[in-house]
């Protein structure tokens, strides 16, 4: 059983809407019918039973009041002689009357038929009669027996009515309106399930017309909207939330197009150097020392793309928030030392003084934290001259966040360039996409960890005076619900 | 020593076999991963080069099978994805190293030495390099029977040379063991270090024992006559 109506759930669930609100409908139109027909079936059938026995009730009191003048005798007889008759008009019916037992006068046909003591009891001298007894005679006809006393002049025995009527027709009535009613519930229900259908299609076109524009959309048609106009109000806002969504899905698209542009651009000139160099080598017999060369040039342009590469995963893994971070409380100057002493023999052979100040606590992932850091010392370290100064500061600022500055006295960076910084690939000194290691990613990377983190990162400059990297990280555990709203350029 | 190189790719195979027998290793290749986990089970290798995607078996069922069956050969794993949860899976099955595609094939022969030397008799304390001697405990280095002062990571920059001594010697791996960077810093750094320590190690003598090679990192050796 139970499993019979989780069959019959799995195949409901699979069913379109149209065909289940059709179905739910027809179902409830069929039991609304089914119950109007059972109440008109049984009120007249019930009203052709009162009829009847009002009509045998009626016969008894006209006896009654016929008995109690003996000038009516005549009449009485007659009466009595016609009936059982067959007319058109009403069905036959039939009257007998006994005094003690013994018959006085009866319909003719009727002692066949009917013997005395089919009769009810008799209902008494003064009562309206009520009671009736409903008899099928072994002909197969139906007959309404009714028996009352009555007050017979000339004698102290009361007279005993008897009344039956033959209702075999009227059967046969009810039987031929139960017939229709049947045909009519069947039709009224098939007619149900056609309104259903057709209502419930109306009702979903604009469901429909929203799933057929949203089809309209593709890959190279990410520019179009579902568009409110025409909707009804609850779909409103459906639609709107779908154009919400397609602005957000045709921004991504259009920052990733743009990307793999850049991308393919980027890739194609190491390629194309190997290439180039294997086959100008392959060219002609070489000695084994061009060969060795060629080879480690080879390496170098194959560790760069390797880096490249990295980079870009990281990247990517990033967007989708794949990136796991392991998010500890850290003292940040903690951190921030073994960084800085890796770069130390750089900024003593470049002649650079290297500081950190202040205090601070993070909440933080510490492998990316100091990859972001590393990546700030690294640019700053390179765009300072001899003689110049990086300063990494630790403070805490309102709110809980923690901020950590990387400042130098380098050259700094063209206003027009600011704004792009930390987008992919963008070099503010082409000249200098040449440096090994340096493949137009480290911005982008920082950019990527302090979003993972809920933080932000911003880069202010002034040419020939420096420039000032700062990474601000949330006190508590943030989500990424700021994101594009967390990296904020300004110029100073 | 016997190394089974189980991987699918030809080129990576073809490369990591005669890599590896030039470094004077023996080294098998299986095509995929039951072929793999038979040659593992049958023959007595040493190490095993594993890659992760592999035809018919993948190497973490390789590697499952091969420690149920009660084997701890030392197994390296290769992979081209770096995901988290595949280098934790490979650990927990029991892989002893896990390397990420590309790498650097002296990375690779530097891991697989480690492994095979693992458990095998400690390191000298005095290592000899020439007229080079370095102490390892007690932090001093002597050359032609002079003392050398060395900064700390100089020092460690040079045992780590010494200790692989003929071995090419990557920036990455030096980054990650001589100071401890589990990050990508600017490779710069190491040739600025090595630098320094060439100016005190081998400027004033005629013989120079740290060479360059390029494009790959760095080789501490006696002998020094340039390999043509």
């Amino acid at each position: 059983m139970r499993l019979k109506s989780k069959a019959a759930d799995a195949r409901a669930a699979g069913w379109s809407l149209t065909r289940r609100l059709a179905l739910l409908y027809t179902v409830s139109a069929a039991l609304i019918l089914l119950l109007a027909s059972q109440f008109w079936y049984l009120s007249l059938v019930d009203s052709l039973e009162r009829e009847d026995v009002d009509f045998l009730a009626d016969r008894i009191m006209t006896v009654r009041k016929l008995l109690q003048n003996p000038a009516h005798d005549v009449l009485l007889q007659q009466q009595i002689a016609l009936e059982g008759v067959s007319s058109y008009v009403i069905e036959p019916h039939y009257t007998r009357l006994l005094r003690e037992g013994h018959i006085v006068l009866e319909s003719p046909g009727m002692p066949a038929i009917l013997p005395p003591s089919l009769f009810p009891v008799p209902a008494s001298i003064t009562a309206v009669p009520k009671g009736v007894k409903q008899w099928r005679s072994p002909a197969g006809r139906a007959y309404m027996l009714m028996a009352a006393e009555a007050q017979s002049v000339g004698s102290t025995a009361p007279m005993l009515i008897q009344v039956a009527l033959d209702m075999t027709d009227e059967g046969a009535i009810v039987a031929s309106y139960r017939m229709r009613l049947v045909v009519g519930l069947l039709l009224g229900v098939l007619a149900a399930a056609g309104a259903g259908t057709a209502i419930t299609r109306r009702g979903l076109k604009p469901i429909l017309d929203i799933a057929d524009a949203a089809t309209q959309i593709s890959a190279t048609h990410l520019h179009r909207r579902i568009g409110r106009a025409g909707r009804p109000d609850e779909l409103v806002d459906l639609a709107a939330a779908f154009d919400r969504m397609l602005d957000r899905l045709e921004e991504s698209f259009t920052r990733l197009s743009n990307f793999s542009a850049d991308l393919a651009h980027e890739l194609r000139t190491p390629i194309n150097n190997l290439v180039g160099e294997a086959e100008v080598a392959l060219e002609r017999v070489r000695e084994p020392e061009d060969y060795r060369r060629v080879l480690e040039s080879s390496l170098e342009e194959y560790a760069r793309l390797s880096r490249t590469i990295d980079s870009l995963l990281f990247l990517a893994r990033a967007d989708n928030e794949e990136v796991p971070i392991d998010r500890k409380r850290f003292d940040a100057r903690s951190e921030i030392a073994p960084v800085m002493e890796f770069y130390e023999p750089m900024a003593v052979d470049a002649g650079i003084t290297m500081r950190c100040e202040g205090d601070a606590y993070l909440n933080a992932d510490a492998i990316l934290f100091r990859r972001a850091l590393s990546n700030l010392l690294s640019n700053a370290l390179r765009h300072t001259p001899s003689g110049g100064r990086v300063v990494v500061r630790a403070t805490v600022a309102a709110g809980g966040w923690a901020e950590i500055a990387v400042a130098d006295t380098g050259i700094g960076i063209a206003p027009e360039h600011l704004p792009r910084i930390f987008d992919r690939f963008y070099r503010a000194d082409p000249a200098r996409s040449t440096s090994p290691g340096n493949v137009g990613l480290g911005l982008a990377l920082v950019k990527s960890i302090m979003e993972l983190h809920g933080g932000t990162s911003h880069i202010t400059s002034v040419l020939g005076e420096g420039t000032r990297a700062v990474l601000r990280f949330p006190g508590s555990a943030r989500t990424r619900d700021i994101r594009g709203s967390v990296s904020e350029v300004a110029v100073a | 020593m016997r190394i089974l190189i189980v991987e699918d790719e030809q080129k990576t195979a073809a490369y990591l076999s005669r890599g590896l027998a030039e470094a004077g290793f023996a080294p098998d290749v299986a095509q995929d991963g039951d072929e793999g986990l038979h040659l593992a089970q049958q023959g007595h290798y040493d190490l095993i080069i594993l890659d992760v995607m592999l035809p018919r078996r993948d190497g973490l069922s390789v590697l499952n099978s091969l420690r149920r069956s009660g084997s701890d050969v030392p197994v390296l794993f290769l992979s081209a994805r770096d995901t988290v949860t595949d280098r934790v899976k490979g650990l927990e099955l029991g892989a002893d190293d896990y390397l990420v595609k590309p790498f650097a094939f002296s990375e690779l022969l530097a891991r697989v030495r480690t492994l095979l030397r693992r458990g095998s008799a400690r390191q000298p304390d005095i290592l000899v390099i020439g007229d080079m001697e370095i102490d390892l405990l007690g932090n001093k280095v002597k050359r032609g029977g002079e003392r050398i002062e060395l900064t700390p990571k100089e020092f460690l920059l040079l045992s780590l040379l010494a200790r692989r001594q003929g071995e090419v010697v990557s920036r990455a791996f030096i980054a990650e063991q001589v100071w401890d960077m589990n990050f990508d810093g600017d490779m710069n750094v190491i040739d600025v270090v090595v630098r320094r320590l060439r100016q005190k190690i081998d400027e004033r003598f005629p013989a120079k024992l740290i060479r360059t090679v390029r494009g790959r990192g760095y080789l501490l050796e006696a002998d020094n006559a340039p390999k043509k």
